[in-house]
């Protein structure tokens, strides 16, 4: 498949006795978002550290358009093209939202210091943090700080953007808008995995989904066939619901 | 025009001052200006850096003894070979560079306050090589492990008072090139978060690694003049806790992670260093009561302080400020 762009293949991690992550594997498409869904602990963002270089995994090959990633050290991950944000917000606390946004673009793309910070006003106006420029991340609310993680992921230029539940945390209110922001993403070309629990988001802005349960992957396919799968509804409900 | 005035208003005050202070001895000032201000400027260097590590790097190293003590016994020893002490001085900050690389890989895979502890015993360590190993020289004697600087005749109190305004003068201008710097901003992105400075591209260990290795550098350079001032050096003062003592308080006091905090905190220091010297061990006590009240007003230091004050717009208004959070953190 020349379209996938990001190939994962036998994929284990054990931390002791418990296996995280058992021989997962997949595909994802260029240009695609897809969602990644399961319970709690199915071990989503585990998938997400390895495949980002915070861990090694124990077995299985990571491929990034067709290079072998495998065991690489986060930040050259970055550097290839892989963005990630985080659940909880982790923000530089002590920095502006311009700073983290430019401290992101001049190492994840490697440029220099003003050519960085003339490329941050763009990033915080895609992701509405304009008005925020000189607000250090640490007086931020935690709606505005999941923007910029958007940001400041986006500030290295990925083909490949993991967003950890961008929704967690968001109203009812503020839903539509990180949806806007994140299909405005994909329009520019950059390929999404969305990890979510809000179904509204899966229906919504995914093509396609895949479902976890304890450390493997359960079913994938497009939205609407997933989420009346019956082992799905297992997973999530219990076997007699 | 203005702008570009205003841009470089702080490097020319900082040439002003310079020039000052490097003709002052000249000047016919009382004979303890130049000591004072001598002692101003090495404190000054080692607080600069200290800052850079504990302030902007996230690295609360407390080892700075051991590059004080590596550089001076490096600048004693090869005055002991015939080679001249200035020669020493930078060949003494490269030993403590050199120093710092080697020890890096393995005292940076502990991170916050177990690097600190980590750092704390490496002076010790080298205390004792010092104690016991003579690389030149006869054999112990009476005084111990301790060594003359050579080579010293002919050198005047002005010549080491210039050598120690040169290298406080140089810790300035690089530490206001770093923070101006990509490498400024991704120490701060470290400091403020690795795992996020990880995944943001940066190279940590490698970044970290530049900080330490400069910081080591200018350390041991002051060190190494100091010494070349005194001396004399022994394992007990040389790779002495009071380094790392008189480091942290010149750049708590003045306010850790602000630029002009090492300035501020150096001057109080020297004056403490003085002052003080007549109550010989309750000098000590006395810092430390300083410190702590020090911590209690301005828990961000004294330039810290001044940037809130001036944030909030007078003193007044942050006081005011300051007690409506308290009201609403009740409330809370």
């Amino acid at each position: 498949m020349d379209e996938s762009i990001l190939s994962i293949s036998g994929i284990s991690k054990r931390f002791g006795g418990l296996a995280a992550l058992h021989d997962v594997s997949f595909d994802l498409q260029a240009g695609q978002i897809m969602g990644l869904m399961g319970p709690n602990g199915a071990g989503k963002t585990t998938l997400v550290n390895v495949v980002c270089g915070f861990y090694k995994p124990d077995s299985g090959t990571i491929r990034f358009e067709g290079r072998d990633i495998t065991g690489l050290p986060a930040h050259k991950i970055c550097r290839l093209g892989i963005a990630r944000t985080y659940q909880i917000p982790q923000p530089f606390g002590d920095l502006t939202a311009l700073q983290n946004v430019a401290v992101a673009a001049m190492y994840g793309r490697g440029i220099g210091k003003s050519a960085a910070e003339n490329a941050a006003p763009d990033v915080l106006r895609t992701t509405d943090l304009s008005d925020k420029k000189d607000v250090l991340a640490r007086d931020m609310s935690t709606i505005t700080l999941k923007r910029l993680e958007v940001a400041r992921a986006l500030a290295s230029h990925p083909t490949l953007l993991l967003v950890d539940e961008p929704a967690a945390g968001l109203t009812e209110a503020e839903l539509p808008r990180m949806l806007e922001i994140l299909e405005s993403i994909r329009q520019t070309g950059t390929t999404i995995l969305l990890i979510e629990h809000v179904m509204k988001v899966m229906r919504e802005a995914v093509d396609t989904i895949l479902v976890m349960h304890q450390g493997e992957t359960l079913v994938s396919g497009r939205p609407d066939e997933v989420m009346n799968d019956t082992k799905v509804v297992e997973c999530y409900l219990g076997e007699y619901a | 025009m203005q702008n570009t005035v205003r841009r470089y208003m702080p490097l020319i005050s900082l040439g002003v001052v310079t020039i000052v202070l490097a003709v002052l001895p000249k000047m016919g000032v009382p004979r303890v200006w130049p000591l004072y201000l001598f002692h101003f400027f090495v404190f000054l260097a080692m607080a600069n850096m200290w800052n850079l590590l504990a302030g902007y790097s996230g690295l609360l190293a407390l080892c700075p003894a051991a590059f004080i003590g590596l550089a001076a016994y490096t600048m004693t020893i090869l005055t002991w070979v015939d080679v001249p002490f200035y020669v020493g001085i930078i060949a003494g900050g490269a030993a403590a560079a050199l120093f710092a690389a080697i020890i890096s890989p393995s005292v940076f895979r502990m991170k916050g306050v177990y690097f600190a502890i980590g750092t704390l015993v490496v002076p010790e360590i080298l205390r004792l090589v010092f104690l016991r190993w003579r690389p030149v020289g006869g054999e112990l004697h009476g005084g111990g492990a301790g060594y003359m600087v050579k080579g010293m005749a002919g050198v005047t109190m002005e010549h080491t008072y210039w050598l120690g305004l040169a290298i406080g003068v140089a810790s300035v201008i690089v530490m206001g090139i770093i923070l101006r710097s990509k490498l400024g901003l991704g120490l701060a992105a470290i400091r403020d978060n690795d795992a996020t400075a990880a995944s943001s591209g940066i190279d940590v260990f490698r970044l970290k690694l530049y900080s330490f290795v400069i910081a080591a550098f200018i350390m041991g350079v002051a060190g190494a003049i100091f010494y070349s001032y005194q001396g004399y050096i022994e394992p007990s003062a040389g790779f002495n806790i009071k380094w790392l003592m008189m480091a942290l308080l010149a750049t708590v006091i003045g306010g850790k992670g602000i630029e002009g905090g090492p300035l501020v905190g150096a001057i109080i220091v020297v004056i403490f260093h003085f002052q003080l010297a007549r109550y010989g061990e309750l000098n000590l006590l006395i810092q430390g009561i300083v410190l702590v009240i020090i911590m209690l007003a301005a828990p961000q230091g004294i330039m810290g302080l001044v940037r809130d004050v001036r944030k909030a717009g007078g003193l007044g208004a942050l006081l005011r400020s300051a007690s409506r959070g308290r009201i609403r953190a009740r409330q809370l």
